[in-house]
């Protein structure tokens, strides 16, 4: 029986061990994963937001993307835009969050990442979820990132047409 | 109330819920998928809002048939679309003035005759392994309404209510 109870113990202790050194240490998967979650909640906004949050949030959506980076995203209504700068993305946010007027929720679900065999760059397959407050719309994006400085970097974004 | 809670025989009624958990496991898990659809593309057999099941396995002894609804996988499973299937492999789909005309001639939908409808599109040729979906509610405009051809591997199951 203190056999029985040790081997548990140290199981736990064990099991505890692994998760503590992947919440230190997170995996570049992780990583990934925890950036695209913050992309989301910063590409997210309120009704009513305060111009400096809005300013704020916008800059900090720009820090995700490499200086050089692609971003594609088509509107619902085939419109495509292009976007080749950090400011140009600052800017854009900065206008659709003014136009939009609402509140606006994106959630990023189904995320697949998939890591480069030199884990230097990643492509991150996920599908967005976008609510506000009459409508709720649902997109596919493909991600590219790479590492610059130790940061996973946006270097390219691009919506994927679900049906062809 | 020890008998109300845990019955005659506690020992047994342990046994029914682990069983009922397992199976509602089993059968939620892995062959029907509870959906909440959202959205009007489906309108009006399927409104937004209601809830319904998607059965998995529905397409292990024959391949998926004209006219069946079925919902198509995005990047996983959380987010799935809900069309219905109007074209199979290897035919050319085109609309003509709302009209689905399969291989050249027009397809019978009688899901589809109380709606006004004024699609138009080039004839498309399906590849061996690919379907043409599209949702019911045709008098949205096109380009409001997703739908097109998807490969087979996406398709999730067949809708069941």
């Amino acid at each position: 029986m203190k056999i029985l109870f040790r081997l548990i113990l140290l199981a736990v202790v064990v099991a505890a061990g692994v998760w503590l050194w992947t919440v230190l240490f997170p995996g570049p998967e992780n990583v990934i994963r925890h950036r695209l979650a913050e992309i989301a909640r910063l590409a997210s906004f309120n009704a009513n937001e305060n111009p400096l949050a809005a300013l704020g949030g916008a800059q900090k959506l720009a820090g995700f993307c490499s200086p050089t980076l692609q971003v594609k995203l088509a509107a619902p209504t085939n419109v495509e835009h292009t976007f080749e700068s950090r400011e140009e993305i600052a800017q854009s946010d900065l206008a659709a969050r003014a136009a939009f007027g609402g509140t606006l929720r994106v959630e990023f679900v189904d995320v697949v990442v998939t890591l480069a065999p030199d884990q230097q760059s990643a492509v991150a397959d996920l599908t967005a979820r976008m609510q506000s407050s009459s409508d709720l719309n649902v997109q596919e994006i493909k991600f590219t990132l790479k590492k610059i400085d130790g940061q996973w970097l946006v270097t390219r974004a691009e919506t994927i047409r679900t049906f062809s | 109330m020890r008998t109300l809670l845990f019955g005659r025989n506690p020992k047994w009624t342990l046994i029914r819920i682990a069983v009922l958990v397992t199976v509602c496991g089993l059968v939620f898990g892995f062959v029907l998928l509870p959906i909440r659809i959202t959205g009007i593309s489906m309108l009006p057999a399927y409104p937004n809002g209601s809830l319904n099941l998607v059965n998995r396995l529905a397409y292990l002894r024959h391949e998926p048939q004209r006219g069946d609804v079925v919902s198509i996988q995005l990047t996983g499973p959380h987010v799935l679309f809900m069309k219905r299937i109007i074209g199979l492999p290897g035919e050319t789909v085109a609309f003509v003035d709302g009209r689905v005309l399969i291989n050249g001639k027009i397809l019978k939908e009688p899901y589809e005759e109380n709606l006004a409808c004024d699609w138009n599109s080039p004839p498309v040729t399906l590849a061996g392994d690919e379907y043409y979906f599209v949702g019911d509610n045709r008098s949205m405009p096109p380009e409001d309404h997703e739908h097109g051809v998807k490969k087979r591997i996406y398709i999730v199951g067949k809708v069941l209510l």
